[in-house]
């Protein structure tokens, strides 16, 4: 509690502590002297006395300075829980106020909105706002947003700011918010300033505030208070994840949604699931959950239509609706198209056997209806009138060389999103490779390593390497992440190029002795990844292998379904950036969740011909479809969720709120909140309760010190 | 009763206020002359004791033939002999004794010298024989019992004479009365017993144990006894010259509660031992000092008659 005073300049009058003190060590230091028969009674009398007559003098004493100093202190005119230079001084007054519209504040008892509880607490507060005064309003959802970033003295104003603030999807930024606030407050050092934070005090949004910021550090001249919103934690039942497993998701074959709901309060609950797809309920479920606790739910799904779809897990609503829902945005493709740069046939006319393991493990049963790819095999002169873009993917397999145009198509594909995959074998002609692939473009290179040469001897077989440290946390190595799955370093490798990774490149893995046997790198928007040997038998066994075929599986869809914007973890307020090929795009617009649409603006970059986007407005959760327009038309789609600590309303303990003066107020409380703050923000002289203290301590003083004349007596026979 | 002043020890007041008092020792001492005082020496006198069997080496002339003509038996016939008393006054005149507090009329010596001579007189005046000793750390000066009215003058002289000074050791002030005193008689001390309390216990008890009638006039001032000092004190004690700074105000309670057990000790100690004990604050006329010891003694020798 911060103290200040009105007649400071009489605090020198604490300097009298030093009379007691003084005239305590001159009555020490100047006994009377005084002859006496004998010392042996006094002294084994003093034995016994010492301890409690030091104790004694030591009270005495004390309370003797306790009263000097009361009496100072009382003349000081102290004020209790103003400004701590200003108080009483009858300063105009600073201030922010920081309004808490996170998610958590969404929550509804009996039909009142904690919001809007908070908002006539703001309104109150700044009523209280003198002619002289100035103040701002600051909202702390995350990232912060400051209303003010002035301080205002227009009262009005800064009352229809808070009447119009919006209650946020996002989690709470309390150091977000108190930075700013401190900032503003930090020049008008002649004001008494106060930054009020209104907020419900969960224990998800104040932890990381004390886990990171050390409040104690405040300008003790700046006052904070804590207007605490809401006082119980209600039960709350919240869907905090929803997901799909599936790296691709293709239409008519089954997926496996992946859902999570949490119970939030000490009491066991059953509640209902309900799974749409736009706006067809496709299940609905019973879950029980114990107290505290959470159950995660997987539901097949399958899609009929392609495009993006907007999945909603959806709970019955409760006391925060807003975490009820959760959105996610799913891409249904239709089986994608494969492109395989074959090389030529043998001297003798055979055809290459690489185009064939790979159009093997690439779609097995070579079925055109149900298959997973669909597998295009074409010779390098054979793509003069091929489009790139039209395929998912593109193999570059054992070739000696390109032609230029396909080169330069190529390149303008992986920017603008597309994925390439090169494996290496006798035709490839290194030079050709780096000078054209990656040196002869001008910085719009192909390959994610730089070749050099051939390492060991396919025909002598002398030395088998094999692939290790596999990085299966990559989605091309994820199916042999668990044991039982398949071992790809089973598989020997007799030959393969000697590579030098380019610098943002991964190595995925190594050969046995550390050389890098597969590396991927992201170009623009696209994925390239370079397998360092043969796609057939010629360098290695792997094609004849079991674990060859989810390579080449896990490796196309996972670089297809990192495509796009990542809609898994996107939060309120988080802007949203995405690159793309300006080729004849003309226009991109937004769908927001309300069913809005607005244009966003483009953003040229360096020359690469891509384009910037940067959807910002991105407050609400819900689903959100860009749309781009031009030569040809496509879509993007995300979801954007809260953040699932807001769920969790559980207050925080008082005992940890530090620095802070807490300003409780309940409705139908005798002294209105305008009230309390003035309180607050005046002090309150506290020179009376002093002064009762002083009669107390010099009455203290006085039966102490004449304690022993009572106990009169004297010996007698 | 007239007497000329010898002393300023000898009060013409207190000396006519204890005009019909005189001392009876409770106990049967030895003594020389026939008198108010019975002997335990079995003699021929008056006042028949016991009979004894004959043993040899008794006079013949002792034997009680009528006995003998009853009971074929030899047998001695006893009598108690009335003696005169023989006395001791023991002064303490360590340096403590010099003390006189604030409002007191005389020293605690000049308090004991004043009771002394009186007694004195008394015993004197009654063909009792008192002798004096003076002892600090030791003893200092021995004057055998003698009767007669010459002696009061050596006893107040030397009481006159005797100026405080040195620690008390009563012990051996005691051992050496005890070695002068060949027969049994009556000790009176004068002390503020300002030495180990078991000790002059013990050494009073040893007294009483060798049939001497012990007095014991404990002397105290009365500044000693309410202890009414309030200011932070430098403390001198008048014996060994030591100093002590304290807080006199606080500790009057402490100092009080040790005396009130000090004296107590010596009350219940030297009562059960059949000794006694008497608090002589020097604020008190000495003639009720007088008064208030005569009172008692009459009061328990009349009990035991």
């Amino acid at each position: 509690m911060p103290l200040s005073f009105g007649n400071p300049w009489l605090l020198t009058g604490a300097l009298a502590v030093g009379v007691p003190l003084w005239l305590h060590l001159y009555y020490r230091r100047t006994p009377v002297p005084r002859d006496f028969p004998s010392l042996r009674l006094i002294r084994l009398s003093v034995e016994a006395m010492t301890r409690r007559m030091k104790l004694r003098h030591l009270l005495l004493l004390a309370l003797r300075i306790l009263a000097v100093l009361l009496l100072t202190l009382a003349f000081a005119r102290p004020f209790i829980g103003g400004g701590a230079l200003s108080a009483g001084t009858g300063a105009p007054a600073a201030f922010v106020v920081i309004l808490d519209n996170s998610l958590s504040m969404g929550t509804t008892h009996q039909g009142i909105s904690l919001f809007n509880t908070a908002r006539a607490r703001a309104i109150e507060i700044v009523d209280q706002m003198g002619p002289y005064d100035k103040a701002s309003v600051i909202l702390c959802n995350d990232p912060g947003t400051v209303l003010f970033p002035q301080l205002t003295w227009d009262k009005n104003e800064l009352k229809e700011a808070v009447r119009n603030a919006p209650l946020s999807a996002a989690g709470t930024n309390l150091a977000g918010a108190l930075q700013p606030a401190l900032k503003l407050l930090a020049p008008v050092r002649a004001f008494r300033r106060t930054v009020y934070l209104v907020t419900d005090l969960t224990k998800s949004s104040w932890e990381p505030l004390l886990a990171t910021y050390d409040l104690k550090r405040i300008d003790p001249s700046i006052d904070l208070v804590l207007v605490q919103v809401g006082d119980a934690a209600p039960p709350n039942l919240a869907v905090t994840e929803l997901a799909i497993d599936d790296p691709m998701v293709m239409k008519g074959r089954p997926a496996t949604l992946r859902a999570t709901v949490v119970n939030h309060s000490a009491q066991p609950h059953t509640t209902r699931l309900s799974i749409l797809v736009g706006d067809d309920k496709k299940s609905e479920q019973t879950i029980e959950l114990g107290p505290n606790g959470s159950k995660r739910l997987e539901i097949p799904l399958t899609f009929g239509d392609t495009g993006f779809q907007h999945v909603r897990a959806v709970l019955p609503a409760d006391a925060l609706p807003q975490d009820d829902v959760r959105h996610l945005a799913v891409q249904v493709r239709a089986p994608p198209r494969v492109l395989i740069l074959r090389p030529p046939p043998d001297r003798d006319g055979k055809p290459n056997r690489e185009d064939l393991f790979l159009r093997f493990a690439l779609n097995p049963l070579n079925r055109t209806e149900g298959a997973l790819f669909l597998v295009d095999s074409r010779s390098p002169e054979e793509t003069g009138e091929v489009n790139p873009s039209e395929y998912a993917t593109v193999f570059l397999v054992n070739q000696r060389s390109l032609p230029d145009a396909l080169v330069k198509s190529l390149s303008k594909y992986l920017l603008g999103g597309g994925s390439l995959v090169t494996f290496c074998g006798p035709r490839v002609d290194p030079a050709w490779y780096n000078a054209t692939l990656i040196d002869g473009l001008g910085g719009g290179y192909l390959l994610p390593a730089r070749l050099f040469k051939r390492v060991g001897n396919a025909v002598s077989k002398a030395v088998a390497y094999q692939l290790t440290d596999l990085d299966t946390g990559h989605p091309a190595f994820k199916p042999f992440g668990t044991d039982g799955s398949g071992d790809p370093g089973r598989a020997p490798v007799y030959e393969f190029y000697q590579v030098q990774p380019n610098p943002s490149a991964l190595v995925l893995a190594r050969m046995s002795h550390g050389l890098p046997g597969i590396v991927e790198e992201r170009r623009g928007q696209g994925r390239t990844l370079l397998v360092t040997f043969t796609a057939d038998t010629g360098w290695t066994t792997w094609p004849l292998k079991p674990t060859f075929l989810p390579f080449v599986h896990a490796s196309v869809m996972g670089m297809l379904s990192r495509q796009g914007i990542n809609a898994g973890a996107i939060q309120p307020g988080t802007p949203v950036s995405l690159t793309v090929s300006e080729e004849g795009l003309k226009r991109v617009s937004l769908t927001l969740p309300t069913g809005q649409s607005q244009e966003i603006p483009l953003r040229r970059d360096n020359g690469e011909g891509l384009l910037h986007l940067t959807v910002a407005q991105t407050d609400q959760a819900g689903f959100y479809r860009l749309r781009f327009e031009g030569a040809t038309e496509r879509e993007e789609a995300f979801a954007v969720n809260p953040p699932p600590a807001e769920s969790d309303l559980e207050r925080l303990p008082q005992s940890r709120i530090v620095r802070f003066i807490r300003l409780e107020h309940q409705a139908g409380s005798k002294q209105s909140l305008g009230q309390k703050v003035v309180a607050v923000r005046e002090g309150r002289d506290v020179s009376f309760p002093l002064l009762w203290a002083l009669l107390l301590t010099v009455l203290a003083e006085s039966i102490l010190a004449n304690r022993p004349l009572r106990l009169g007596g004297r010996a007698s026979s | 009763m007239t007497t000329s002043r010898l002393s300023r020890f000898l009060d013409p007041k207190v000396l006519a206020s204890l005009a019909a008092l005189e001392i009876k020792a409770r106990n049967v001492v030895e003594g020389f002359v026939e008198g108010l005082h019975k002997s335990p020496f079995k003699g021929f006198n008056v006042e028949f004791s016991e009979y004894r069997q004959y043993v040899p080496g008794d006079p013949l002339k002792d034997i009680d033939w009528k006995v003998y003509a009853r009971t074929d038996k030899y047998y001695i016939k006893e009598h108690e002999e009335e003696t005169n008393l023989s006395g001791y006054l023991i002064m303490d005149t360590s340096g403590s004794m010099g003390y006189r507090g604030g409002n007191a009329p005389m020293s605690k010596l000049e308090y004991a010298a004043t009771l002394a001579a009186s007694l004195a007189y008394l015993m004197l005046r009654q063909q009792d024989s008192v002798g004096l000793v003076t002892f600090a750390d030791g003893v200092r000066r021995v004057i055998r019992p003698r009767t007669g009215m010459a002696q009061l003058k050596s006893i107040c002289t030397e009481l006159e004479q005797t100026a405080p000074q040195d620690r008390t050791d009563i012990g051996d002030a005691l051992d050496r009365v005890a070695g002068t005193m060949r027969k049994r008689g009556l000790l009176i001390i004068f002390s503020d017993l300002m030495d180990n309390a078991e000790t002059i216990i013990n050494k009073v008890r040893q007294l009483r144990t060798r049939r001497h009638e012990v007095l014991l006039f404990h002397i105290l001032d009365h500044h000693e006894l309410t202890f009414p000092f309030e200011d932070t004190t430098l403390f001198r004690d008048l014996e060994d010259r030591s100093e002590l700074i304290t807080d006199a105000f606080s500790l009057r309670r402490e100092y009080l509660r040790r005396l009130q057990q000090y004296v107590g000790a010596f009350q219940s100690a030297l009562r059960k031992s059949g000794i006694d004990y008497l608090l002589a604050d020097t604020s008190r006329p000495v003639e009720a000092s007088l008064k208030s010891f005569f009172t008692r003694r009459q009061s328990v020798g009349a009990r035991l008659a």
